[in-house]
């Protein structure tokens, strides 16, 4: 792996990012949002339930949580789009660029918008709804790192497929997230969904993770042996996504996509 | 030395064949016309050799070496600039190329930039966005892309299409003063007084198929003999006489006389009429064009 080429990449997007309203909006208008509605809607529950237990904490720590899995998923994927749209895959692929070199440089911008989103979430929610990142102690980073991965494993499956199917596939990327919400157990423990829907989210890592957070808030601990089994799941279904999009990175030579844009 | 070398290149989209099993190379330092009208094959098979479409069959080696074993080497030593290929809109001519600088690993990238820039007269306009160019600007900025890392063998899909004569001119010089340094060249034009003026082999492809392979004077004769027209002042039967015995084809008009003529007959043609004391007004040399084989050869007529 060469660091000239992966800087290459990070450059690219930066200028691109960098002139963009709206990505820049992006990072901070949808956590500013969601926990807006969220964090009032959990004060209003605290306000009216008895013996409650705490809903600000359980219901920012998923709208935090989610929403950076949420962001995992879009941003790897936009960033793969932009390149379809600016026609730009044949001037990239016909440099010395390896297919690794460009999904490590447009992991290390995600990453850092990430994280630059989480923070500010973070930072919100600590200043109007009290929120004390510290209830979810070392599990925060935990659970933080299994839902980027998944979010990006996600993403990697979403380029390939938009690579292979053009344009027309692009709502995948927006589209994701919100299907995999009602089965992750993002608000509301497992035993919440029907049989069916069970049997979906426990191949979920981001299920997992979800269950967990809310036994941390309640319990202060936490099931070892399901977060291992998050990241195994994330492993796997990793593995499987990165063959998926080298297998499909060579359908679209064979079929001159890569070239269809230019 | 072999630059680059394609055997048996096929490639077929479902049952329609792009470019059917062609085979050519090229030297160090040469300069190779890629010839052939629209939906030809040529844009194919420049995708192919850059690695970006994969060949149905066949093989491509470029520097000696296969993409299969070398593929980021032969990246590295290899570029190309087309008329049709967008560079990223909103970033600047300066962002583009500094990214292809690092793409590339370009020492100095900055100086080298600047001085590209310089040459091919992108300085003015060289913190614009991409998007603001004009079709001849983004020409001149795709240039500096292909020169950026002094490529051992540069693939040019239409090069000076959108320019100014001017600035055509300059880029055909500044290709040939790189093949004095030894720069390889693939170049498909429609421009055939561009490839006459810098290739010394041209390749004419129709239908996927190689049709033809000469150098561009040795295409233009296939279409005809070169034509010398005479204003006659005195002898006019006397050159139809002696044109008739040297096997010239000649006719007469008023007081015109034409005479179709191997190039290299031309001194002898004009030698023998002096002798016979024949006088003329006027003379023009038509010499065949690689246009005409182009037009001729797109039609499908046999050369």
């Amino acid at each position: 792996m060469n660091r000239s080429r992966i800087a290459a990449i990070v450059l690219k997007n930066w200028f691109s990012f960098r002139r963009d309203f709206f990505r820049i909006f992006d990072i901070f208008w949808w956590p500013t949002f969601m926990l807006f509605v969220w964090g009032l809607l959990s004060i209003y529950l605290t306000k009216t339930s008895v013996n409650s237990p705490n809903f600000v904490t359980i219901l920012l720590g998923g709208v935090i949580l989610w929403n950076t899995f949420d962001h995992a998923t879009r941003d790897v994927s936009r960033t793969f789009v932009e390149e379809v749209w600016d026609k730009n895959l044949a001037n990239f692929f016909s440099t010395p660029l390896t297919l690794t070199e460009y999904l490590v440089g447009i992991l290390a911008i995600a990453i850092v918008k990430i994280i630059v989103g989480a923070l500010f979430m973070l930072m919100l929610a600590r200043l109007f709804y009290a929120f004390d990142p510290m209830a979810l102690s070392w599990f925060l980073i935990v659970g933080f790192v299994s839902l980027v991965l998944t979010g990006w494993l996600i993403s990697i499956v979403i380029q390939a497929i938009i690579l292979r199917y053009g344009h027309t596939v692009e709502v995948f990327i927006w589209a994701v997230a919100i299907l995999l919400q009602p089965f992750s157990c993002v608000f509301y423990p497992l035993e919440t969904l029907p049989g069916w829907a069970q049997r979906i989210a426990l191949v979920l890592p981001t299920t997992y993770i979800f269950e967990n957070m809310r036994l941390m808030i309640f319990s202060g601990s936490v099931r070892v042996d399901q977060i291992v089994l998050s990241y195994a799941l994330n492993l796997f279904y990793g593995v499987c996504a990165v063959v998926f999009f080298y297998r499909t990175f060579r359908v679209a030579k064979d079929k001159g996509l890569l070239v269809k844009y230019v | 030395m072999e630059i680059l070398s394609v055997q048996s290149l096929t490639k077929s989209f479902g049952a329609f064949v792009a470019v059917d099993n062609i085979s050519f190379s090229v030297a160090e330092g040469e300069i190779v016309g890629l010839l052939g009208p629209n939906g030809a094959g040529k844009t194919t098979t420049i995708f192919m050799l850059l690695d970006l479409i994969s060949p149905t069959k066949g093989e491509i080696r470029v520097f000696d070496k296969s993409y299969k074993e070398a593929s980021e080497y032969i990246h590295q030593h290899l570029n190309y600039s087309s008329t049709y290929v967008e560079l990223p809109p909103r970033l600047t001519v300066w962002e583009n190329l500094l990214v292809m600088g690092f793409m590339y690993q370009v020492d100095n990238k900055e100086a080298r930039i600047r001085e590209l820039a310089e040459k091919f007269g992108v300085t003015p306009f060289i913190n614009w966005q991409y998007q603001k160019l004009s079709a001849g600007q983004k020409t001149r900025v795709s240039l500096c892309k292909a020169f950026l890392n002094e490529p051992k063998l540069l693939l040019l899909d239409e090069p000076t299409a959108s320019l100014d004569p001017d600035i055509a001119q300059f880029v055909r010089k500044e290709i040939l003063a790189s093949q004095k340094r030894g720069m390889t060249v693939l170049i498909t034009s429609h421009n055939m007084t561009e490839v006459e003026e810098m290739c010394d082999r041209v390749l004419f492809i129709n239908h996927g198929k190689i049709i033809a392979e000469d150098t561009p004077d040795g295409l233009a004769n296939r279409v005809r003999k070169s034509r010398v027209h005479f204003m006659m002042k005195d002898g006019q039967k006397r050159t139809l006489s002696f044109a008739k015995k040297a096997g010239f084809s000649a006719i007469a008009e008023n007081r015109f006389v034409t005479i179709d003529i191997d190039e290299q007959d031309i001194a002898y043609l004009l030698a023998s009429l002096a002798d016979l004391g024949v006088s003329y007004s006027e003379i023009t040399i038509d010499k065949p064009t690689l246009e005409e084989f182009f037009i001729e050869a797109s039609a499908g007529r046999s050369l």
